[in-house]
């Protein structure tokens, strides 16, 4: 403890009142800290979102426990087949969730200590970097892994029951996935420490290349395993050769080894005698292992918090902003000029939200690289040679899968437009706009840029599966409906429910109203996937029990037909109709009232 | 008590701040004035350890801002221009947490607290959760906070943003009575009557050169202007044709 007072002034002769925390009450303080706003978090759910709070908590057990099915399942099968394949797919899954978390620790530890209020906060105050680095480490492990607690711990409770492993097996689990996710989780945290404090003005260009060469490496390892396999997909031959390339994550240096064969070893645990011993032993070299690897990052990441992390944060606030470079500028002015003066305010409003849309890396990243990677998948889909039936199974099912992209980018981006409008509300009030124009300019924003990607994936997706004709015009009708039908739902919700005083985007959207928004678009993907699914598939049912003269028969038949295709496309477009301006209606007369 | 030493400070091939030399005393209360982009904000960032100088040596009681800033917080207390609150802890408790972060004691905290709470007459509001806060109660909860320790040295970035005329006159007291007890004050501000009232000395600041230091007598002097307000004398200080010409008064 350092007493400020010295002796010079008669302030300075008071008692000290001020003094330098150890590092233990820093940690203590920090925890007490993070302890309370959890508490009061949780409150604020429990008293004003319990309807996401549950919605949260059945949709993860449900998860969880269909993983578990899942998961044991494929385990049954393997045990019985090919049990020698259980580690070479522990160390894939943990390989690559370790790279995964590499990269969202690296995000997160970024944002939170070189964006964050809470960041500015602290460093005036007397913490260490280290403190402060730590703290904030924490918050980004956790957010970074609880899609690994989610994904991994199912699996490997399932795991521990298929081989009946003793208690120590389970008791372990936890340290052993704590301590393997905090590897990557530094790491990342190096990285980003050591870029931005020694490269601040190359750290995009550095992080870049980094997620470019992941991302290459990925698709190469995807095109080799079903593009240019000479063997037929899912033969013998082919899993041989798939196996043999997965052998690279079985690296003996590599943590997600030492974390699969640690947890295989505990599993063995169960039994008696020397080999249940041994087993013992070496799942617990491996915990050390891991646990001490953990440990020495840690060490490392702090004593290099202590040497870079004000540095970098300094050199981050000394960043200047590029100039932007107005290479877009004559299509907005072409977008704002074009077609009748009466539309022009809303192509003005088109034209900005296109703008601030570009500039915002977060959204058009997130939407490139998910419609990318489901691109990527549909252009392999021919590989796997699927029947008829199949074929337009998974047709319908790529479908609802699109739909379901589509509704949580509508939900996360075009739900709070409105909302965010709020600040800013009184520029476009003051504006000879009419209200609806401000609605209808989102919605029309809303669905073209979701239309444009979706049906080209739809026609991928239905080329490569060598669908029909007019199985590929109904599943285009159905993306025209559900983009429509989306678009409709989140902007209506949104101008029906605003949130004018919040700021952030993603505290609007995981609102009550964000949550409302995402579970009536997946009940509406789900009513339009399955209503033109229905005549296709009874289709392949009825000739699969042939002709026959009953009425069930019949009906079937009729069902199967043109005329239960033209029904169910009528009942898709009307479920369209009903989705897209009902809620817009809504919104339409909430927002004409609406008092900022 | 704070001293700037050649200070300069760099975003590219821009210079924000350029070789700054300035001491302020024990019990003064200096105000910084210049218009936008001046390098006001960014003098005081580096004051309070946010930025790193690019030449250059800041000393808060005789403590090195960049080799020792914990020992230098110490003796500081910052007010943000935007006030940083932790929205999911009340009042009472970011007061509580921003005590222990100085390692005062538990009793000393208790009372401090308390004494605070009724000086910025946050009690109504204490035990709310920050996010219910409006600005002005934001902005007085901060002002309690960086008092809370007795600082040296407060550092004020536009301190009145968002106080009604009440928390204004609170504020005004209250620094005139803490720097008579011999706190130091660093100020920077576009409310010129304000530190035409208070200030001790002021410093002009413009394209990050300090233009001008010394009291508004001094200035008025100076520029050979009787009679004349700070703001007259600042706007003509501060005009494009002095500025294009880099006159000094």
């Amino acid at each position: 403890m350092t007493p400020v007072a010295g002796g010079r002034s008669p302030r300075e002769r008071a008692a000290p009142t001020a003094t330098l925390l150890t590092v233990e009450a820093e940690s203590r303080l920090f925890l007490r800290l993070r302890t309370t706003v959890a508490w009061h978090t949780l409150r604020g759910m429990l008293a004003g979102a319990r309807l996401r709070l549950g919605l949260v908590a059945v949709l993860s057990a449900m998860f969880w426990v269909s993983l578990y099915g899942l998961f044991g399942e494929a385990f049954v099968f393997l045990e019985s087949l090919h049990a020698e394949v259980v580690p070479l797919l522990f160390n894939t899954f943990f390989s690559s969730l370790m790279v995964m978390l590499v990269f969202s620790a690296g995000i997160l530890v970024y944002s939170g200590l070189f964006c964050s209020p809470e960041s500015r906060l602290l460093l005036t105050l007397p913490a260490r970097a280290e403190a402060v680095f730590a703290h904030k480490f924490q918050e980004a492990l956790w957010f970074s892994c609880w899609g690994f607690v989610l994904l991994g711990s199912p699996m490997l409770v399932a795991y521990g029951a298929i081989r009946d492993a003793g208690w120590l097996y389970f008791v372990l689990v936890v340290p052993f996935m704590v301590s393997f996710a905090v590897i990557p989780a530094t790491i990342g945290a190096i990285c980003c420490l050591a870029l931005v404090a020694w490269m601040p003005r190359l750290r995009i260009h550095a992080f870049s290349a980094a997620v470019a060469a992941v991302c290459l490496g990925g698709l190469w390892l995807g095109w080799s395993f079903v593009g240019r396999s000479p063997a037929d997909p899912l033969s013998p031959a082919w899993f041989e050769r798939t196996f043999a390339r997965l052998a690279i994550t079985e690296q003996k240096l590599l943590p997600s080894w030492w974390l699969s064969s640690g947890l295989i070893e505990a599993a063995l645990a169960g039994g008696e005698g020397d080999e249940s011993g041994t087993a013992i032993a070496e799942a617990i070299r491996f915990l050390a292992l891991l646990l001490a690897n953990a440990m020495f990052l840690q060490l490392l990441a702090g004593w290099l918090a202590r040497r870079a992390y004000r540095r970098g944060y300094s050199e981050l606030c000394a960043e200047v902003p590029a100039r932007r470079r107005r290479r877009m500028a004559r299509f907005d002015r072409a977008l704002a000029g074009t077609g009748p003066g009466l539309g022009r305010p809303l192509r003005l409003l088109l034209a900005k939200d296109l703008q601030i849309f570009r500039r915002d890396a977060s959204q058009w990243s997130q939407f490139v690289i998910f419609f990318g990677l489901l691109g990527f998948y549909f252009l392999n889909l021919r590989s796997f040679h699927y029947n008829a039936a199949y074929a337009s199974m998974i047709g319908f099912l790529n479908v609802a899968v699109v739909g379901l992209i589509l509704s949580t980018f509508t939900t996360r981006f075009v739900y709070p437009m409105i909302s965010l409008e709020g600040r800013r509300f009184w520029i476009l009030g003051l504006l000879p706009v009419h209200r609806d124009q401000i609605v209808w300019s989102k919605f029309v924003f809303a669905f073209v840029s979701g239309l444009v990607p979706c049906t080209i994936l739809v026609a991928l997706s239905d080329s490569m599966l060598g669908l029909r004709w007019p199985l590929v015009i109904q599943h285009e009708i159905c993306c025209v409906v559900l983009c429509a039908g989306l678009a409709g739902i989140a902007v209506g919700l949104g101008a029906r429910m605003p949130d004018l005083r919040e700021p952030s985007p993603a505290k609007i959207s995981s609102g009550f109203g964000g949550t409302l928004c995402l579970v009536i678009s997946s009940l509406f993907i789900m009513v339009v996937v399955l209503v033109a699914a229905v005549p296709t598939h009874l289709g392949l049912l009825a000739r699969a029990i042939g002709q026959g003269g009953d009425p069930a028969r019949r009906l079937l038949a009729w069902t199967a037909g043109p005329q239960g295709t033209a029904a169910s496309v009528a009942l898709v477009i009307a479920a369209g109709l009903v989705a897209t301006f009902l809620p817009l209606r809504l919104g339409l007369l909430a927002f004409r009232r609406l008092e900022p | 008590m704070i001293e700037f030493a050649h200070v300069t400070r760099t975003y590219g091939p821009k210079v924000a701040v350029s070789d700054l030399t300035l001491a302020i005393p024990r019990g003064e209360l200096f105000a910084l004035l210049g218009p936008n982009g001046a390098g006001k904000t960014t003098t005081i960032r580096m004051l309070v350890g946010l930025l790193q100088p690019s030449r250059g040596t800041i000393r808060v009681c005789d403590n090195d801002v960049v080799r020792d800033p914990r020992a230098a917080h110490l003796h500081v207390g910052y007010v943000p221009d935007e006030p940083c609150l932790y929205d999911k802890l009340t009042g009472r408790e970011f007061l509580w947490f921003i005590a222990d972060m100085f390692g005062m004691p538990r009793r000393l905290a208790g009372s401090r607290i308390d004494r605070e709470i009724e000086h910025f007459e946050l009690a109504d509001f204490a035990d709310d959760l920050c996010e219910s806060c409006s600005l002005g109660m934001r902005q007085r909860l901060v002002f309690a906070a960086s008092l809370l320790h007795d600082p040296d040295v407060l550092v004020l970035d536009e301190p009145m943003v968002g106080l009604d005329p009440r928390s204004v006159k609170i504020v005004k007291d209250l620094l005139t009575e803490r720097t008579r007890e011999g706190m130091t004050v660093f100020m920077s501000t576009h409310t010129l009557a304000m530190a035409e009232e208070l200030a001790d000395r002021v410093g002009i600041m413009v394209r990050g050169q300090l233009r001008f230091l010394g009291t508004v007598p001094e200035l008025r002097e100076q520029m050979s202007l009787e009679a004349t307000s700070l703001e007259q004398l600042y706007l003509e200080l501060t005009s494009p044709r002095r500025r294009a010409s880099g006159d000094a008064p």
